[in-house]
């Protein structure tokens, strides 16, 4: 078993060719893949969100380091059995119906993935019906929905209560984001939590399922 | 020999040469012609193939550069805006510099707490109030979505509500084309029918496609409403370097110009002649918290690179912002960052200029920050007049009365003093040359508060000449539903 440190650094910087070249050193001299995900790649990832929540690194970089990872989960994923990776939990993520903006989602997405969450990423313009369908489908842990306009925010509602509807609300936590969403507005529609950025969606999403 | 009266130079800023400003206007082409865009609405599809525009699939769309000449070709190189009694207000054209408040915001600073909570309907009608009374800021925008109107409803309310409180122009904001036929219909009902909102427009909509090269059904639908009507629109993508666009300027500026032409040539194809500001919005995305940023140097110098494309290429009117702050109280960053834009979108000569008064990167309006901009645009105004040169200010005369005038001769004294000195001199109104001991007598007041004092001041004080009950029963009938 070798040191996983290189690969740590290697993530760290953003480095994807000598992150993929420890990975592979990594386990050929025995490290099992769960292990290289939870002590190195995650590891990793939650070291690049101390740095950037200290302002010591910014946001491009925080996602060179996201995109390295995955680069090495590559390597990775035909050595676990199908549904064998544990991840922090199952999330499923979209705009909502009516809205078509998607830089913020993106960017809550990518650095969920980076903290290990399993991300089913749906879109812009999703429908309550298809939140539910997903919902029903795959029975993620967490439901995050985006809003950039003011006029879109009732869609949060919508999806909330289809959910309600469907029977499924109490599987998932709701988590909302978004320019004009409030920690007063997630209060009302009934949804669990409110995240104003990217950083604290994943701090969030840790604190609402309990693991760190 | 007596001096004659020679031409003043008025400062003017420039930011790009002719090489520059031709390589990013061949790079916005390209991208209309190899990159392509989606295209929602499928009027607006049709129209765009039946006069050239290629399928690339489904509706991604390539543009022939020969459409974005025919469509600068036949957009109004001048446009008037009119007050909302038919006089004249802002003539955008050559260096004509108009300011104005901004949209949308989620938040207010309170004017008797300072603090900061939702916006309601009364802020927006105080906000139009405010700008009615304010010598410098030319029109009002609603500067908040309130929380106590229906969602769906919100821009018909806001519009409403600006159009009872203020008599100067308006640029709005609708959500699709059902709301925004409604304001149409108030709109009318204040100038007394579609003829003459068309012949003397007093409002300018306010829409956005998404960066990059997308093209919403409910935004194509205001825009085709506008061309049909003849209201003046802008149509202003977010290309924020970094964000929806590329974080180069250059490739920001030629993302966010491409996608202005789309706008302008289904504009052009839907209403031929009718008046398009031209000017995508090109701020950058903020690398630590992804924030778009209203205080930062590059929207500056991107605006300013517009202005330098108007002049060398586009001819258009161009849509800018200034006097905003990505600072969430209204302190020493709020001022140097207001400051920066209102002089440098001055400088360069841009001409309707919104967002002033914003804090928090936009999400937070402030009415003290509105009237702490009334005074930085006019102390930019008299930067930019430049120094007149002539016989009277060269002021050899007054030079001789003092200089070879009896012991006790001051210029202070001079008639010449007396007689130009309210031309000659900025004299500010709220930024504080008192001396010391009276400074602290009178309060010891910082800027915020002098601010916050004048705005109460104008709330109070200042009469918005009423609308006539007609009108305004009329506009009531229409916000019921009738």
């Amino acid at each position: 078993m070798s040191d996983l440190k290189p690969l740590i650094e290697a993530v760290i910087k953003g480095d994807i060719k000598l992150a993929a070249e420890e990975a592979r050193r990594a386990l050929d001299s025995g490290n099992s893949a769960q292990d290289i995900l939870d002590k190195g790649l995650i590891a990793a990832m939650d070291e690049v969100g101390v740095r950037f929540s200290k302002g010591l690194l910014f946001v491009p970089q925080m996602l060179r380091s996201a995109k390295t990872m995955q680069e090495c989960m590559k390597l990775l994923e035909s050595l676990f059995q199908e549904g064998d990776i544990t991840t922090k939990g199952k999330v499923v993520i979209g705009t909502v119906k009516g809205d078509l903006h998607d830089i913020g989602k993106n960017l809550v997405s990518m650095m969920m993935e980076g903290a290990g969450f399993s991300m089913t990423d749906l879109g812009v313009d999703v429908s309550p019906e298809r939140f539910v369908q997903k919902v029903q489908e795959i029975e993620p842990d967490i439901v995050a929905m985006s809003a950039l306009l003011s006029t879109t925010m009732p869609s949060m509602r919508m999806t909330t209560e289809a959910l309600k509807q469907a029977g499924v609300r109490g599987k998932v936590k709701i988590m909302i984001g978004g320019a004009p969403v409030t920690d007063k507005y997630a209060k009302e529609i009934g949804a669990d939590c409110y995240a104003p950025d990217a950083g604290s969606a994943v701090t969030k999403a840790k604190e609402l399922l309990g693991v760190s | 020999m007596k001096p004659k009266e020679v031409p003043t130079l008025q400062p003017r800023l420039r930011v790009l040469n002719r090489e520059q400003v031709l390589a990013i206007h061949a790079a916005a082409l390209e991208i209309l012609e190899k990159v392509g865009f989606k295209m929602e609405h499928a009027g607006a599809l049709e129209m765009l193939t039946d006069a050239g525009c290629r399928v690339v699939e489904g509706d991604r769309l390539t543009l022939p550069a020969h459409l974005v000449e025919a469509a600068l070709g036949s957009a109004p190189k001048q446009i008037v805006l009119y007050d909302q009694r038919g006089n004249e207000a802002m003539s955008l054209e050559d260096g004509n510099c108009f300011y104005g408040t901004g949209s949308d915001a989620t938040f207010t600073l309170d004017l008797e707490t300072g603090q900061r909570r939702r916006v309601v309907l009364q802020d927006v009608a105080n906000f139009a109030r405010l700008v009615d009374g304010l010598k410098n800021i030319a029109f009002a925008m609603s500067m908040g979505n309130p929380e106590n109107v229906p969602v769906e409803d919100i821009y018909v309310h806001v519009f409403a509500e600006m159009v009872e409180n203020t008599n100067k122009p308006i640029v709005f904001i609708a959500d699709r084309g059902r709301d925004i036929s409604e304001i149409y219909q108030i709109a009318c009902q204040v100038v007394g029918g579609e003829e003459e909102l068309r012949n003397r427009p007093f409002l300018l909509s306010y829409s956005e496609a998404i960066s990059p090269l997308r093209f919403p059904e409910n935004i194509m639908e205001k825009l085709i409403f506008c061309a049909q009507k003849g209201i003046p629109i802008c149509l202003p993508s977010g290309s924020n370097a970094g964000g929806g666009a590329p974080v180069t300027l250059a490739g920001a500026l030629a993302l966010g110009i491409a996608e202005n032409m789309v706008g302008l040539v289904v504009h052009q194809l839907a209403g031929r002649g009718s008046p398009f500001l031209f000017g995508p919005n090109v701020s950058t995305l903020d690398m630590k918290s992804t924030v778009v940023s209203y205080g930062c140097p590059e929207w500056s110098l991107t605006q300013a690179a517009l202005a330098d494309m108007r002049d060398e290429l586009y001819g258009l009117p161009i849509w800018a912002y200034a006097g905003a702050s990505d600072a969430k109280i209204m302190d020493a960053q709020a001022g140097v960052e207001s400051m920066f834009s209102i002089i440098t979108s001055m400088l360069s000569r841009c001409n309707v200029i919104h967002d002033v008064g914003f804090l928090e990167y936009g999400n937070t309006s402030s009415l003290e920050m509105v009237v702490m901009a009334d005074e930085l645009i006019a102390m930019s105004r008299f930067f930019t007049e430049g120094i007149q040169v002539n016989q009277e200010t060269l002021a050899l005369e007054a030079i001789a009365r003092v200089a070879g005038g009896g012991p006790g001769s001051i210029f202070l004294m001079d008639d010449h003093t007396f007689e130009h000195f309210m031309q000659a001199q900025f004299l500010p109104l709220l930024l504080d040359r008192s001396r010391y001991d009276s400074w602290k007598e009178a309060g010891a007041t910082n800027l915020y508060q002098r601010c916050n004092s004048e705005a109460r001041r104008i709330l109070a004080e200042h009469r918005v000449e009423p609308k006539p009950d007609e009108i305004i029963k009329g506009i009531n009938r229409i916000l019921k539903g009738g």
